[in-house]
């Protein structure tokens, strides 16, 4: 399966706690997606 | 390495940085080092995994360097008063609106970097999509022949999601490399679990999909979900309830119109009491053998207008329990045990599908059956509680299940193949234990079962 439709149903939180669905980011535009190595 | 977030931004994209750990480091963070962009937590590592990134890569490393990496890469400095490295990253990724992917960097050690120009290149309009998986060598695949043949003699390690992990090691890369575009799939049962797993893979290869669902307000959801993450708008719903053998006939009909590149025989339940359906036959019997048998018959002229047509299907790992059944199949002369009836008629199925290829031998149709191991589905949740009770920690997962059915689907060279059994993408013995080979008596017994119950109905 292409690696955007298994990123693209997963929601997580952003900073403010707030759900995203991580597909929405690159509905009209395309995106540098980073995973860090840890956060903290 | 300076504007470097700038550049992407020019460039008409955004930064979209993932992290793993809790939520208020992440706005903390934020707030010091002044990122304006989507910055967000993954502490499950969902998304890492769905990533390929593996959580002893993502852990690796000291807490505090990803923020340095980040405070590197706002900055602009990558060495001296900045600890760590700007691309001291788990992983790169560029993603194009459509689902395209155009870039991928996955860091090996800790100070690896991925080169920026390259990450900007990746956002033109005009790049070209990457290979979706990356490539495993030959040692990689040796490692898994080695391991395979390990945990392949027994159940428990081979089943599981570790038996997937090895049996992975071995599939080829570009296997799934195809465009589906031109073919129409249909898949029974396709609202949950396995079949719901592979018709979304399959609409993710641009296939036309239609999802055979007892529930329309199930299929319907179920459709909006993949129509959504995929981006392909060709899935729809047929409703057809496989047990019954009317329901299945009137699908079929307005099926038939147009060819059929793919059938998926997924549909499944397992009773707790016996229950007839309103043709007589018991509903596992009827469900799982009849009603497929049915349809397969009935589109046999939309399969063979196909120049590449697969029939797969879905069996279970409980069928190695259970010989073939054709003397009582309806359980009217013994007492009813839901476990072995679902695994009795799961044993049908694979002696179904050589039946199947025979009769299309000569044909463009291939049939085949598999076995998705123990995946965590809603129908094993359910029917299996104190199966899962135990074995919940190693299930794997339901793609992980639908894995080979959309192998058997879709990959070109698996059409070498008819009348077989599959585990992992490899054809295997349908046959684990002593006293459960049928004969070919029984075998033939099976079809005219068939052929009678649903020339009856």
């Amino acid at each position: 399966m292409r690696l955007a439709t298994r990123l693209a149903g997963i929601e997580l939180s952003d900073w403010r706690g707030q759900r995203v669905r991580l597909g929405s980011f690159w509905e009209d535009r395309p995106i540098v997606l980073v995973f860090i190595r840890h956060f903290g | 390495m300076r504007d470097r977030v700038d550049e992407i931004r020019k460039a008409g994209a955004e930064l979209v940085i993932v992290g793993n750990g809790a939520q208020h480091f992440a706005a903390a963070f934020r707030e010091d080092y002044a990122l304006d962009g989507p910055l967000l937590v993954d502490p499950e590592l969902r998304a890492y995994r769905a990533a390929g990134l593996r959580r002893g890569r993502v852990e690796a490393l000291s807490p505090r360097l990803p923020w340095n990496a980040l405070r590197a890469l706002r900055s602009g400095s990558r060495q001296g008063a900045v600890q760590g490295d700007a691309w001291q990253l788990g992983g790169v990724f560029v993603i194009r609106p459509g689902g395209a992917l155009t870039y991928r960097y996955v860091s090996r050690e800790a100070g690896d970097h991925p080169p920026v120009d390259d990450i900007v290149a990746a956002l033109a309009e005009d790049a070209a999509p990457i290979s979706e998986e990356p490539a495993s060598g030959t040692v990689t695949s040796l490692l898994g022949r080695a391991l395979s043949r390990l945990v392949d003699p027994t159940i428990v390690l081979s089943f599981d999601r570790h038996g997937f992990q090895i049996h992975a090691l071995t599939f080829r890369p570009d296997d799934l490399e195809v465009d589906l575009s031109e073919r129409r799939c249909l898949v029974t049962g396709a609202n949950s679990g396995i079949g719901y797993e592979s018709a979304l893979a399959l609409a993710d290869l641009g296939a036309e999909v239609v999802l055979l669902c007892r529930s329309p307000e199930r299929g319907e959801a179920a459709a909006a979900r993949i129509r959504e993450q995929t981006g392909n708008a060709r899935v729809s719903v047929e409703p057809v309830d496989m047990s019954e053998l009317a329901s299945v006939r009137a699908a079929a009909e307005r099926l038939a119109a147009r060819p059929v590149d793919v059938l998926v025989h997924n549909a499944g339940v397992l009773p707790d009491a016996r229950t007839l359906t309103s043709d007589g036959l018991e509903l596992t019997f009827a469900t799982h053998v009849v009603g497929p048998f049915l349809l397969t018959k009935l589109l046999r002229g939309a399969l063979e207008q196909s120049d590449d047509a697969r029939v797969v299907w879905v069996s279970s790992g409980g069928m190695y329990t259970r010989m073939l059944e054709v003397d009582d199949p309806n359980w009217e002369d013994r007492d009813y045990d839901g476990v072995a009836a679902y695994a009795e008629t799961k044993r049908a199925q694979v002696v179904l599908a050589r039946l199947w290829a025979e009769a299309l031998e000569g044909t463009k149709v291939v049939v085949n059956a598999m076995h998705p191991g123990w995946a965590d589905t809603p129908s094993v949740r359910s029917s299996l509680p104190r199966f899962y009770r135990v074995t919940r920690h190693i299930l794997r997962t339901p793609a992980e299940g639908a894995d080979t059915v959309v192998w058997l689907a879709a990959c070109p060279r698996a059409r070498e193949w008819s009348g077989r059994f599959f585990f992992d993408r490899a054809p295997r013995s349908p046959y684990l234990l002593p006293l459960t080979r049928e004969s070919r008596e029984a075998r033939e017994a099976l079809w005219a079962l068939c052929e009678e119950a649903s020339v009856r109905a």
